[in-house]
């Protein structure tokens, strides 16, 4: 179980404190499909990296199969950092513009100094998850500005993977891609599944991808936590107004 | 197809030269647009979907040559000089750029603002407010209410509305949007979309860019499938999204969560590399050896669309 | 989709291509070959006008403008042109050397500062305005004179130039570590296990290159008229190294005499080649990295 209690986080902006997660409790497991909906705003990306031990919370634990996390940021112990992985929205800021897919792909492993030694058994793990991905040994070759973003971004998938994580958060992940490519992204994630049991929270603000893929849907809404009603809030252009009067 | 088309796109083809070679981004679209009628152009990001507004916009990079025919009302778009292209695009043709929030002046006011594009759109001060007024009223939104903000003390659906509104105004014959949901709630998606058809009602030729199928089922009118720089199906949404004639658009429909997250098998082509034959023809299930000889040509179908496909042509 | 030529074109990295040159303006295009001029005259001066330091010629001193002597003789008699060829090359050298001392004073401060932040960043920012407070010249003299005993003429001129021109290189490089540790690919590169050393080995160090090269064509001229100024001073390079400042302090005492020529030819060259370098700087700067210009000013 990747297990959150009580995450609480608070942003100090000009307009005062904003309260991006209040209380959140959550539990991720094993093999699981734990959808997660709401809108823009709402918290997920701050729940995201939370989760990923990247943003230290406020309040609140975080622990990854019964192990609490410890330290934040650069101090939280490199195997619980791997057991978590996350793919962000945009593949474009997420990757380095210097390095090359291969490097990128390759780079989780080795700095973890888990890259194979050999040249050979090297060239053969990048051809495994290069195939994987559904990418090609040529576009390996090239930089992040030469391929498309649906190429960039299961680059990003196979970084995240490589690492063997038990737990995978994907947050909006294909929001910027036509639908058979977040299909061919959520198939790959898919196939891992079968083979081991990945935890996988998809964060999305699409409910129709959330409600079909995965098997559990909770809702954030003001930082908060709930199981979604049967539809979502919806803002009528008067709420919306109010909005701007605040 | 009601009425006289006001946007005719004939034969259209985009290249833009690279270092590497070239990047064919529009090859031989052809189609016609009336007023009040709304087209909405979805394909993958590359395809070349965005490269087709801004050709008919004619706001493409330096390095794009572009060949074929773009008619406004029957005058060649392509062939006018920049200073007409420029009166063109402030009177006649609208472009509703992909982020609102990007495209407004974040240091002025947005009353001011709107009337300063008003009057570039060649408006009368007086009848500029007044047109201003009636565009925000028809999309649910008061002039005086948004006039006195900066556009980020605006959420993002009003700042739509904003941009939208001053699309509207000049009542231009053609407007033009390019990824108009991109990052909008699901709730606000829908706003977008009655506002979009609302344009369309105005009187205007709408043209929609996007890689939401959902917004182009919901838009309605009809559908063109942009797939590595070539139309390969344009029909009117409902026989689209009800029994797709291109192979391509079949796979797209079956890879929408909803209809079983199917994803197509394989990358889409290289744009600078693109092959001889129908360019879906290596992820194709119904790839026949005709389809890797040549591009098949647009075979027209029942219902007055259009298919590229070798096999399925006619039916 | 992003249109390919916006997209193709956002090479991180500005290369250097043929093409650019030919829209180099006209500025750009003097200073490139002045620079070039230059180094090759400083790097053939043995060749094109061997130099003989020992000789001492008085019947052939403080002869003007000739022929045989394009920039006359000394008041030893010595060619000034031989003496301005190869004092250029000693400047050369010294200044390349003084740059790269800035250089590593800088980087690595900024490095600290940047990647650590918390209170070394405030700690080395707070040195670094002392030192960015004190007038360039006074206080590198005052650091001539300290480190002359220990250090040697050489090493002194080295120390005083680079611990007086590593401020603006250290903000700078600060200032994009800051910048990129906000960027989601660190984040990225953090949840993918990356420790602090491979951050910076691995994305802070290859992003900082741009800084660090322009950092130092842009302190080159500096340390020229840095080292000038010194040796002119006689805090510099002992005599027999002469550069382009001993030249111009010997061809004062000959003015009084009427000379001018012992001062002017070496004061232009010095001159040309301190606006050549830093023009060439301040257009790379200005067409790459237009955010720098407040930072990196001559």
């Amino acid at each position: 179980m990747l297990e959150a209690e009580g995450l609480t986080k608070e942003y100090r902006t000009p307009q005062g404190q904003v309260r991006a997660l209040v209380d959140v409790s959550l539990g991720l497991a094993p093999g699981e499909r734990l959808g997660l909906v709401g809108r823009s705003g709402s918290g997920k990306s701050t729940l995201a990296q939370v989760l990923a031990m990247l943003l230290p919370p406020d309040r609140g634990r975080l622990a990854v199969d019964g192990r609490a996390v410890p330290g934040w940021r650069l101090r939280a112990p490199a195997e619980l950092r791997r057991a978590v992985q996350l793919v962000w929205q945009s593949p474009r800021l997420a990757t380095d513009p210097r390095l090359r897919l291969r490097e990128i792909i390759l780079e989780p492993l080795a700095a973890a100094g888990l890259l194979p030694r050999d040249r050979r058994a090297r060239a053969d793990l990048l051809a495994r998850w290069t195939e994987r991905v559904g990418l090609t040994g040529e576009l390996l070759e090239r930089y992040p500005h030469e391929v498309s973003d649906g190429q960039l971004q299961r680059a990003c998938l196979a970084r995240a993977l490589i690492l063997q994580p038990r737990y995978l958060i994907c947050d909006e992940i294909s929001s910027m891609l036509d639908v058979s490519t977040q299909a061919a992204l959520l198939r790959i994630i898919a196939e891992e599944q079968e083979a081991r049991p990945l935890g996988v929270l998809l964060i999305s603000h699409d409910r129709t991808l959330v409600r079909h893929w995965c098997t559990r849907v909770v809702e954030l809404a003001d930082g908060r936590l709930a199981v979604p009603a049967g539809s979502g809030r919806a803002a009528t252009p008067d709420n919306e107004d109010q909005e701007v009067n605040r | 197809m009601t009425g006289v088309s006001v946007l005719e796109v004939e034969g259209l083809t985009v290249r833009f030269r690279v270092p590497r070679g070239a990047v064919q981004a529009l090859t031989d679209v052809t189609f016609s647009l009336g007023r009040g009628e709304i087209l909405t152009v979805v394909g993958e990001s590359g395809s070349g979907k965005t490269v087709l507004a801004h050709a008919i916009t004619r706001l493409l990079p330096l390095n794009a040559e572009v060949t074929g025919r773009v008619r406004l009302d029957g005058e060649d778009v392509l062939a006018l000089s920049e200073a007409a292209m420029q009166r063109l695009r402030a009177r006649r043709l609208a472009l509703i750029p992909q982020s609102p929030g990007a495209a407004l002046n974040p240091v002025r006011r947005v009353g001011p603002l709107l009337l300063e594009i008003a009057r570039v759109r060649g408006l009368p001060r007086d009848e500029a407010r007044a047109r201003l007024g009636g565009a925000l009223r028809e999309l649910g939104l008061a002039f005086d209410a948004v006039a006195g903000r900066y556009p980020h003390q605006l959420s993002g659906g009003m700042q739509q509305r904003v941009v939208n509104a001053a699309a509207m105004a000049a009542a231009p014959d053609v407007v033009i949007a390019d990824e108009p949901t991109h990052g909008l709630d699901a709730d606000l998606v829908e706003t977008t979309a009655r506002q979009l058809q609302a344009i369309a009602a105005h009187g205007a030729a709408l043209l929609v860019i996007t890689h939401d199928l959902r917004l182009a089922r919901r838009l309605g009118g009809r559908t063109a499938v942009v797939y590595a720089s070539y139309l390969v199906e344009l029909r009117p949404a409902e026989g689209f999204f009800t029994g797709p004639a291109h192979p391509y658009g079949r796979a797209l429909l079956r890879a929408m969560p909803e209809h079983g997250g199917v994803p197509i098998p394989g990358l889409s082509p290289e744009l600078t590399a693109l092959p001889r034959g129908c360019p879906f023809a290596p992820r194709c299930p119904d790839r026949a050896p005709v389809c890797e000889e040549a591009v098949p040509p647009p075979a027209p179908l029942p219902d007055g669309g259009m298919v590229r496909c070798a096999v399925h042509a006619g039916g | 989709m992003t249109a390919p030529a916006a997209g193709r074109a956002g090479r991180p990295v500005p290369a250097l291509r043929l093409g650019t040159f030919r829209r180099l303006p006209g500025p750009a295009v003097l200073a490139g070959a002045v620079t070039a001029a230059l180094v090759l005259l400083a790097l053939g001066a043995g060749v094109f006008r061997p130099l003989d330091t020992y000789t001492v010629a008085l019947d052939a001193a403080l002869q003007p403008p000739s022929l045989q002597h394009p920039m006359g003789t000394d008041e030893v008699g010595r060619d000034v042109l031989a003496r301005v060829l190869h004092g250029l090359r000693v400047s050369f050298g010294v200044s390349v050397l003084a740059a790269l001392v800035a250089l590593l004073v800088g980087g690595t401060l900024g490095v600290l500062a940047g990647a650590l932040g918390g209170r070394v960043d405030a700690a080395v920012m707070r040195f670094l305005d002392v030192f960015a407070s004190q007038n360039h010249l006074v206080f590198g003299i005052v650091l001539a004179v300290l480190f002359r005993p220990a250090l040697g003429p050489v090493g002194a001129v080295l120390l005083s130039v680079g611990l007086t021109h590593w401020t603006s290189l250290a903000r700078i490089v600060r200032g994009e570590l800051i910048a990129l540790r906000g960027q989601p690919f660190v984040s990225a590169a953090i949840g993918g296990g990356a420790g602090r050393w491979r951050l910076v080995r691995r994305h802070y160090l290859p992003h900082l290159l741009p800084a660090l090269v322009l950092g130092f064509v842009l302190l080159f001229p500096h340390a020229i008229f840095h080292e000038s100024a010194l040796s002119f001073l006689g805090l510099g390079l002992p005599p027999h190294q002469a550069s382009l400042g001993n030249i111009l302090a010997d061809g004062r005492r000959s003015l009084l005499a009427g000379a001018w020529w012992t001062s002017l030819f070496p004061g232009l060259v010095l001159l040309a080649a301190s606006l050549a370098v830093g023009t060439l700087g301040e257009y790379w700067r200005d067409r790459h990295h237009p955010r720098w210009r407040s930072e990196l000013e001559l």
